[in-house]
């Protein structure tokens, strides 16, 4: 086995010992109503813990390579007069000095954080709404037709008018009925998707970790 | 005295008053710059004016990135270390001394991460990647199994308890088993073999895959328009935030 395949040996080691302690511990009931069952529940628990603890912590600290990384590649595009690094820089440090120097104090947050969010996330709308408008016209066909009258019941049955009580009551049979099923299918989708790259990566077969 | 005291204490707390007053006139009016400068956006990259929304942007990375790692010491990394120093508290069954060794190894793994670089020491971050990977991949494993897989097929699949006295609960849980299952159907690709001309699909399942369509597009169609009215909610709130600064 080369070093290549060391990462793989140790991705199925660790897979296997994680997957089987997280599916079976804590869980007295799979072995049975005897003496023994709780303790060995427990014990199976234990490397689950182990590993689960051990991987938050290096999450946590990959972060913190991430954001020092990102420190780094603007530094360097500041030397070579890149503006806009300057901003990013300059907003960096004036956040880790205000957040040490006012500790629990929110004002930062909700003078620019916040607002910069809100504004990013209401210029969705109109990209939102071209953006449908431009796909409608380009793709004029029955599933097309069905799609915006979906959206347009969805959008009259928000509104608080009492002339369109009718319209609110299927928007709402529309979405208790017919929009469950479609999104328990997507997310029933999701979860089948996600469990398969999971037991891909588990044996080894994605290899996302070989670099 | 108590006269002068009372009159001391007041101005100390119309001093302070104003010293709020002061810090939400300069919150509102930073709130009211920034969003002026995300909504340049909309004008297009015009000279000048599209300097503004790149600039609101990076400064939000920069303050994310801050407040990412301020959060990621002070929520994560100090509470393990104060743990560790403290031998009564215990992550594990294990006691205080195998936090320790936890959290030494974690640092260590979290040093390889750093030689990413060196090409020659790739598969010690490499393998780093891979515990992180697999411990990942086996929590979405057993999540996706016991958090979404088997409660949604339950429910898909439970008949509702007043089912004899309501024929519209009957009805509207058939339908949405029918939905569930053409739309899973229709995610699945299965082509029969017919002849030397190629595959095709029977009858029956070309009409499985049009119904399955037909709830995906109403899903779809729904959460197009929810997403809609939430950003257009904000938008209204942003909007309305820009008039009353303008007022007041």
């Amino acid at each position: 086995m080369g070093r290549g395949g060391l990462s793989v040996f140790v991705a199925f080691i660790v897979g296997a010992i994680a997957i089987v302690s997280l599916l079976l511990g804590d869980n007295p009931a799979l072995f049975g109503a005897g003496a023994g069952s709780e303790e060995l529940a427990r014990r199976l628990t234990l490397p689950g813990d182990v590993l689960l603890r051990l991987v938050v912590i290096v999450i946590a600290l990959s972060v913190v390579i991430g954001i020092v990384n990102l420190l780094y590649v603007h530094i360097g595009r500041l030397a070579r007069g890149k503006f806009y690094s300057a901003v990013l820089l300059a907003s960096f440090a004036v956040t880790i000095a205000w957040t040490v120097l006012n500790k629990g104090d929110a004002s930062l947050l909700e003078a620019v954080q916040v607002p910069i969010e809100s504004a990013l996330a209401a210029l969705l709308f109109p990209s939102l709404a071209l953006g449908g408008a431009r796909v409608m016209q380009k793709r004029a066909d029955v599933w097309g037709l069905l799609f915006v009258a979906v959206v347009l019941i969805v959008l009259l049955g928000s509104l608080p008018l009492a002339e369109l009580a009718p319209v609110q009551a299927f928007s709402d049979w529309l979405m208790a009925v017919p929009v469950n099923a479609g999104a328990r299918a997507i997310l029933l989708g999701i979860a089948l998707g996600a469990a398969v790259a999971g037991v891909r990566a588990l044996l080894g077969q994605d290899r996302a970790y070989r670099g | 005295m108590p006269l002068a005291r009372c009159a001391g204490a007041g101005a100390k707390q119309i001093s302070s008053d104003a010293a709020g007053m002061m810090a939400e006139h300069t919150i509102a009016l930073v709130s009211f710059i920034l969003t002026l400068m995300v909504f340049s956006y909309v004008l297009g990259d015009l000279p000048l004016i599209g300097v503004l929304y790149r600039v609101a942007v990076y400064i939000f990375v920069g303050m994310a990135a801050a407040f990412t790692l301020v959060v990621s010491y002070e929520g994560l990394i100090l509470p393990y270390l104060q743990d560790i120093q403290n031998t009564e508290t215990s992550w594990t069954a294990l006691g205080n001394s195998a936090d320790i060794y936890i959290f030494f190894t974690a640092l260590l793994f979290g040093l390889l991460l750093l030689l990413k670089p060196v090409r020659s020491l790739a598969w010690l971050t490499n393998s780093v990647y891979a515990v992180v990977i697999v411990v990942g991949a086996a929590v979405a494993v057993v999540g996706a199994l016991s958090g979404t897989l088997f409660p949604l097929l339950h429910h898909t699949v439970s008949i509702p308890a007043n089912l004899v006295a309501d024929f519209g609960a009957l009805l509207d849980a058939l339908i949405i088993f029918v939905g569930v299952m053409t739309a899973l159907f229709y995610f699945h690709y299965q082509v029969r073999a017919t002849g030397a001309a190629g595959g095709g699909q029977s009858r029956l399942a070309r009409g499985f895959r049009h119904a399955g369509k037909v709830f995906i597009v109403t899903a779809l169609g729904a959460i197009y328009a929810s997403t809609l009215l939430t950003s257009l909610t904000i938008l209204s709130e942003r909007i309305s935030f820009l008039f009353q600064f303008g007022v007041a």
